[in-house]
């Protein structure tokens, strides 16, 4: 991968404890954990996303120059692989001639009911381990985790004060070289809400803007927090309500950027003809979005939200539980990307277009046709093409 | 503006240069000439599918009035390119502040694809067009008249062209292999008409890419040009589809889409045509054909053609695992 490309909450994730910023207390209570083991053969780190829960895990692994064993979420659907951790796992230490460190990340992802085998599979590891297990939650008060709370250490990990991710922002700009204002990475700091992550990447995007104080261009994580509970209320519940006829009132965003989310997202919560209906409430839902740009008819404004709502919500019998991480909407990247990639065809479409009384769209869209006939030299001529562009036809 | 008169593009240097080259539309052509003739247009709309000579005519007319200096007097603006009616207001301005030169007492401003406007810039337009009517007048084109506003379309004289008939392109495709040295049979023009669809522009395209692989155009040949142009591997989004496999359908739906940058509208048509090579119960196709001009219906009144053809992908994902082709109510 290339070096820019990687992102700079990977990029600078803490290496040691000493990394680590505004943990202090946590920190404390793990070196305890690790002290008194196998006591509690289980840790768990909980609390909001982009705090530093993976980051301190690999610090634990680093700071008993250990080696790590992630588990995913998704592995407890996959029998093999949790035997391949098990197995190794309960069998004598004295065999290995290196620490072993075993992670569980994002617990939150296991559904209680889909993968009924997958908490318990998780529990037998915590009994057997020979090597400290560190889970990751969001949220460990679930009930469905009553049983891994007994039998684990439980660490809180605090939400991030604004002025130890101002610290860390100001930290990355001067080793990466860039220069922001004091103002804009405070409002950065503020607006992540304790999430590193988030902060890092907002820092990241900025970074590559030409003109850095354009800091409303980032999207708003406040804006994000409210789509992902609409999105998380519509596709889990099965029940129609009042609620449910209101979902999106809270959500401040353009309708356009919900219908992206959505978009994004139906293939996330549903599956097979469930999926297929869900598709079809959006379609109808966008038939009406089409009717309100073209008539100016802000009733169907009606219809559009409750499809939105009710319409995707009600192709299911049953209610969902379990944890979704929803996806920010890729389509419009792509678009970007593309167009980017497609620079060259669009200037040979806009000088073609205008010798020849048509639309750029339009010679866009015959360009399969146009680009044998511009493969005539005397046309490349006429046309006055670049080298650039000659090169990217001949492609 | 044609500022390269000696094109070697043919839809260029076999366009039309006087009223009586064009084909088609004889009506239209009398009166129109007729009112050139007067030296004194009115506004005129011309409506009608691609490639039935909106354009041409339009050229015919400037060039008639003002000879020599048509290029001083005449203004070529297209809506679908110039985003938003302030870009199209402040040229016609600039355009209009300075009196025409030579014995017409106007300018003439062609606006072409005059429905990509919204309904604002319609209204402003029309405002426009009243302001600047000493100075200028406005040929618009377009492809439906009913999105044109009504006070615009009662301000302009309207035409409605008609498709070619195939013996009138057969007159344009004639006199250009003539004049090429290509030998064409009846079964290779065939070929050429079945693919252009009464589009003129298309069919001397399509002749073009074809006449520089050889002279001797044949159905085989034509085909293989036809085939070029045809988004590919609509196929394999049917098959995925079919496989019940939505999400790779999708991704390589909007990969199509946006490599070769077609509109929903020309999917569709492919899918279309794709749907009855599908192994798949006649019953069936019957169905999802009949899905497929729902959705095609959708894509023209809804916002986001992706949506739709997802939906449309989605008939399909339902067709292949057997639960008829969908919707939203829950099936048997």
């Amino acid at each position: 991968m290339n070096v820019d490309n990687i992102p700079w909450s990977e990029k600078y994730r803490p290496e040691g404890f000493e990394d680590i910023k505004g943990q202090d207390l946590a920190i404390d209570k793990i070196r305890f954990f690790l002290k008194s083991f196998p006591k509690k053969r289980a840790i768990v780190l909980h609390g909001a996303p982009g705090i530093g829960k993976t980051s301190l895990a690999y610090a634990i692994a680093s700071e008993m120059d250990a080696e790590i064993m992630e588990l995913n979420a998704s592995d407890f659907r996959n029998k093999e692989k949790i035997s391949e951790i098990i197995g190794p796992a309960s069998k004598q230490k004295s065999l290995f001639k290196k620490h072993k460190v075993i992670l569980i990340d994002e617990v939150d992802g296991i559904s209680a009911t889909k993968d009924r085998g997958g908490l318990g599979e998780l529990l037998v590891l915590l009994e057997r381990s020979v090597f400290p297990v560190i889970v990751t939650a969001n949220d460990i008060w679930n009930k469905k985790f009553s049983l891994l709370r007994r039998k684990a250490e439980i660490v809180p990990l605090k939400e991030v004060d604004y002025k130890v991710v101002l610290g860390i922002l100001n930290d990355v700009c001067e080793s990466e070289n860039c220069v922001v204002s004091n103002e804009v990475l405070t409002s950065i700091a503020i607006r992540a809400r304790g999430d590193i992550r988030a902060a890092l990447n907002d820092l990241q995007v900025l970074s590559k803007m030409d003109s850095p104080e354009l800091i409303k261009e980032v999207g708003d994580r406040n804006r994000e927090q409210s789509i992902f509970s609409a999105l998380q209320y519509v596709f889990q519940n099965a029940k129609i309500d009042e609620d449910m006829i209101r979902v999106y009132d809270e959500v401040n965003m353009p309708i356009d950027d919900i219908f992206l989310w959505i978009d994004e997202n139906i293939p996330l919560a549903y599956k097979g003809e469930e999926l297929c209906r869900a598709i079809e409430a959006l379609s109808l839902a966008d038939v009406f979005r089409g009717r309100i740009r073209r008539q100016r008819h802000w009733r169907f404004m009606v219809y559009e939200y409750f499809l939105l709502g009710a319409g995707i919500a009600s192709v299911k019998k049953y209610n969902r539980s379990g944890w979704v991480s929803y996806k920010k909407p890729s389509r419009i990247l792509k678009i970007w990307l593309q167009n980017q990639r497609a620079a060259k065809k669009k200037t040979i479409c806009q000088k073609y277009a205008k010798m020849c009384h048509i639309s750029t769209k339009t010679a866009m869209k015959d360009f399969l046709l146009l680009r044998v006939i511009l493969g005539n030299e005397e046309i490349r001529r006429g046309l006055k093409l670049s080298s650039d562009e000659i090169t990217y036809l001949d492609k | 503006m044609s500022e390269h008169y000696n094109s070697e593009v043919w839809t260029e240097k076999y366009r039309p240069r006087k009223f009586e080259e064009m084909v088609g539309q004889v009506e239209i052509i009398k009166r129109v000439r007729a009112l050139t003739n007067s030296m004194n247009i009115p506004h005129l709309l011309f409506a009608g599918p691609a490639g039935t000579g909106k354009s041409t005519l339009a050229l015919i007319v400037v060039k008639s009035l003002f000879g020599e200096s048509w290029r001083e007097n005449y203004l070529e603006l297209n809506a679908s390119d110039e985003r938003g009616i302030d870009v199209v207001r402040q040229k016609v301005k600039d355009f209009a502040r300075t009196k025409a030169l030579g014995d017409v007492p106007f300018k003439v401003i062609f606006l072409d694809e005059a429905d990509a406007l919204t309904r604002e810039a319609q209204q402003a337009l029309r405002r426009t067009m009243e302001n600047f009517t000493s100075t200028c007048r406005f040929i618009l084109s377009c492809n439906y008249s009913s999105k044109i506003l009504d006070p615009i379309q009662s301000r302009t004289v309207v035409f409605r062209f008609q498709l070619l008939e195939k013996k009138d392109i057969k007159k344009r495709i004639d006199l250009i292999a003539e004049s090429e040295g290509l030998s064409i049979n009846a079964d290779a023009f065939d070929a050429l008409y079945e693919a252009s669809e009464g589009d003129c522009r298309r069919v001397i395209n399509l002749l073009q890419a074809t006449a520089s692989i050889s002279p001797n155009i044949t159905p085989d040949l034509v085909n293989t040009i036809v085939s070029k142009a045809r988004p590919s591997d609509i196929k394999i989004v049917l098959d995925y589809a079919l496989s019940g496999d939505f999400v790779s359908s999708k991704e390589k739906l909007l990969d199509i889409m946006l490599k070769e940058s077609i509109s929903g509208q020309d999917v569709i048509k492919a899918i279309q045509k794709e749907v009855w090579n599908l192994p798949i119960d006649n019953a069936l196709k019957v169905r999802l054909t009949e899905k497929t001009g729902e959705i095609e219906f959708r894509l023209v009144e809804g916002a986001d053609e992706f949506i739709q053809l997802e939906s449309l992908i989605a008939a399909f994902v339902m067709a292949g695992i057997g639960n008829g082709v969908g919707g939203l109510k829950e099936s048997g």
